[in-house]
């Protein structure tokens, strides 16, 4: 019963918004279509080449990789220790010894440095999965089953869509109270997170209006398919690229929010590192020690040019329609 | 169209409800007390709950509500706890920093953005167009206090103090206070680098996107028809193919004003300047529960009205676009 949709012939043209349904079932590819049809090139391999052909996504994910390596090993390569201060040597110039120099409490710049891609990234990344896995079910539910359904959970995204997003995130991180820490981080997480949910129920909830017209959704119902082994199965696969793009790019918006918001304060606070915080604190003392704001600025920047590199290298090779 | 309009401006009043009422029970929510904060040292509970009374804060949220919503329709915005000035007062003296700041931004934002949209879209594939979206991509990758601070680093410190840091000079006949200070060029060179700061990444984002709307119109049929009938490529350009390359842009131009407040808190608090931004963020992190909603208010009616006029922009921008 479970694939019957294929088994009965009903796999058309692919969408163009590149499937990865072949991709990830080899197994069933082999009973529910026979050997014998000629098999063009899946969409996600073709995907795949478009995507190692652009020299600048390539640039996007090399950046990407390096810095999730850092986050991962900043122990191992921070020559020091992020928040142990030193009275004696503050304001230290780049050297060999610092390379990046110090602050107002003698704490290494490089090491702060290395230390802040962890809570960019980990702010970032999980922020935007947290609204992935909140609005996407949304979307969907409220695209497939459309009337009541659909206007309560819209209506509920409307309200959030309905404030501009940084009143809404900086009034949240005042409400949960920014603290150090794993806590606190978790704190600009939900925060980033909740102004984010609208984003993603929408464009599936556009998605899934599309898709549940289609003669193969028609022939689930027909044949008796569950509805979500329908929506998993059939509706989700074929709304994957724009929610792997939006993804992707929106990494880098949540993670300049999260710096926004550590610039303002309401980040997660000292000792944790963040490089907005570090930025707004060393801005105080440009006059004299220019370098100091730079470099947390220069990892911000680098950082999220990264995932739109990505995002945009993703975009073209996914689905071409949207250039 | 004007049952559209009509329709429209009547939604304004329930949104920014809306808005001003999460927004009052969010903050009534938050830990901390601004009459712990007021009193300071000199704390005790009786004067907390004379205070409390004084400004009604022991009332029910809801009532409490009710009560600012009353009062504001008669045009009295409440009065701030800390500072024990009206609300409306604060918000108009420092109205128009905010707004010459975004107005100035969206300038730069458009001199920047649709030249190099246009360049890059015509020229595909060039250097110029490699230019463009390459520094466009920059642009986008930059969150504007970054940029605010290289900016500081080259005016105010490279070049020998050239531009100010910080503080604000009012336009002449603009001043909303007793004193202040005036003068054209002083007010020049305050709004410089906050307006680029906060411009170029709006630029940047509206690079890409006309770029991309630009090429696709300039593929299609009454373009090639427009050339063929001999016109010049200038009004090919700015009258067929910009006017129709504008209909998404200006969507997400809308979209982005949510991110242009933030921006405009951020630019003004690195500049220090003297507009709502800081008003709105100091008035949050003080818990100034009267403050807070002066400035939700008017940051919600602005965001509301941005949004209906970015419609209407579409009717000018095509008129097959009719609202009934």
């Amino acid at each position: 019963m479970a694939d019957s949709g294929e088994s009965f012939g009903m796999r058309t043209r692919p969408i163009s918004g590149g499937s990865t349904r072949e991709a990830e079932l080899p197994g069933v590819t082999g009973v529910a279509w026979p050997a014998s049809v000629e098999r063009s090139e899946s969409p996600l391999a073709q995907g795949l080449r478009r995507f190692r052909r652009s020299a600048t996504a390539l640039v996007g994910v090399a950046i990407v990789v390096a810095l999730i390596l850092v986050a991962l090993f900043a122990d191992v390569l921070a020559p020091r220790s992020p928040i142990a201060s030193d009275q004696t040597r503050t304001f230290q110039r780049p050297s060999w010894d610092y390379p990046l120099g110090t602050d107002q409490l003698g704490r290494d710049m490089l090491s702060r440095v290395i230390h802040g891609s962890r809570i960019s990234l980990a702010v970032g990344v999980s922020s935007v999965l947290l609204a992935l896995f909140v609005g996407v079910p949304c979307g969907m539910i409220a695209g497939f089953y459309g009337g009541r359904v659909d206007t309560l959970v819209m209506r509920a995204m409307d309200v959030i869509l309905a404030f501009p997003i940084y009143l809404l995130a900086i009034i949240l991180m005042v409400m949960f109270t920014p603290t150090a820490g794993l806590i606190g981080t978790m704190k600009v997480t939900a925060a980033i997170a909740i102004v984010r949910i609208p984003i993603y129920a929408r464009l599936v909830r556009g998605s899934v209006l599309s898709i549940k017209e289609k003669e193969y959704i028609e022939a689930c119902h027909a044949l008796g398919v569950r509805d979500p082994w329908i929506l998993l199965r059939h509706v989700l696969p074929n709304c994957l690229a724009p929610i792997i793009v939006t993804t992707t790019l929106g990494i880098a918006t949540s993670i300049i929010v999260e710096a926004t918001l550590s610039f303002l304060g309401l980040g997660t606070q000292p000792p944790t590192p963040s490089w907005g915080w570090d930025l707004k604190a060393n801005v105080a003392f440009i006059q004299a020690n220019a370098w100091l704001s730079l470099f947390p600025g220069l990892a911000i920047f680098v950082t999220v040019l990264g995932f739109n590199l990505f995002g945009d290298g993703l975009r073209d090779a996914l689905d071409p329609r949207l250039k | 169209m004007r049952t559209y309009i009509l329709k429209r401006l009547l939604q304004i009043v329930p949104t920014v409800l809306m808005i001003t009422l999460v927004v009052f029970v969010m903050m009534r929510s938050v830990p901390g007390d601004p009459v712990v904060a007021l009193l300071g040292d000199g704390y005790t509970e009786e004067d907390a709950i004379k205070v409390r009374e004084a400004y009604g804060l022991n009332k029910p949220i809801l009532v409490q509500y009710v009560i600012w919503l009353g009062k504001l329709c008669q045009g009295d915005w409440g009065i701030s706890i800390l500072s024990g000035r009206p609300v409306l007062q604060d918000v108009l003296v420092r109205l128009p920093v905010t707004l010459e700041l975004i107005v100035l931004s969206m300038g730069v934002a458009l001199v920047i953005a649709i030249p190099a949209a246009i360049i890059g879209a015509l020229r595909q594939n060039t250097w110029a167009d490699y230019t463009a979206t390459s520094v466009a991509m920059i642009g986008v990758s930059i969150p504007e206090f970054f940029i605010g601070v290289l900016l500081l680093l080259l005016f105010s410190i490279g070049l020998g103090g050239l531009l100010p840091s910080s503080g604000w000079v009012y336009l002449p006949g603009t001043c909303p206070m007793m004193v202040c200070g005036v003068s054209l060029w002083g007010n020049v060179q305050h709004v410089l680098m906050p307006a680029i700061a906060l411009g170029v990444g709006r630029a940047a984002i509206l690079t890409r996107l006309l770029r991309t709307s630009m090429l696709e119109v300039i593929r299609t049929e009454y373009v090639t028809t427009a050339r063929a009938k001999g016109l010049a490529e200038r009004p090919v350009v700015f009258k067929h193919a910009l006017k129709n390359a504008l209909i998404p842009t200006v969507t997400v131009m809308g979209l982005q004003v949510g991110f242009l407040i933030g921006g405009a808190i951020v630019v003004e608090t690195l500049f220090a300047m003297p507009g709502l931004g800081t008003f709105g963020i100091d008035a949050i992190i003080g818990r100034d529960y009267q403050q807070v909603q002066g400035f939700t208010l008017i940051t919600a009616f602005a965001f509301v009205v941005i949004n209906l006029i970015v419609d209407l922009t579409y009717t000018f921008l095509d008129p097959r676009i009719r609202y009934a």
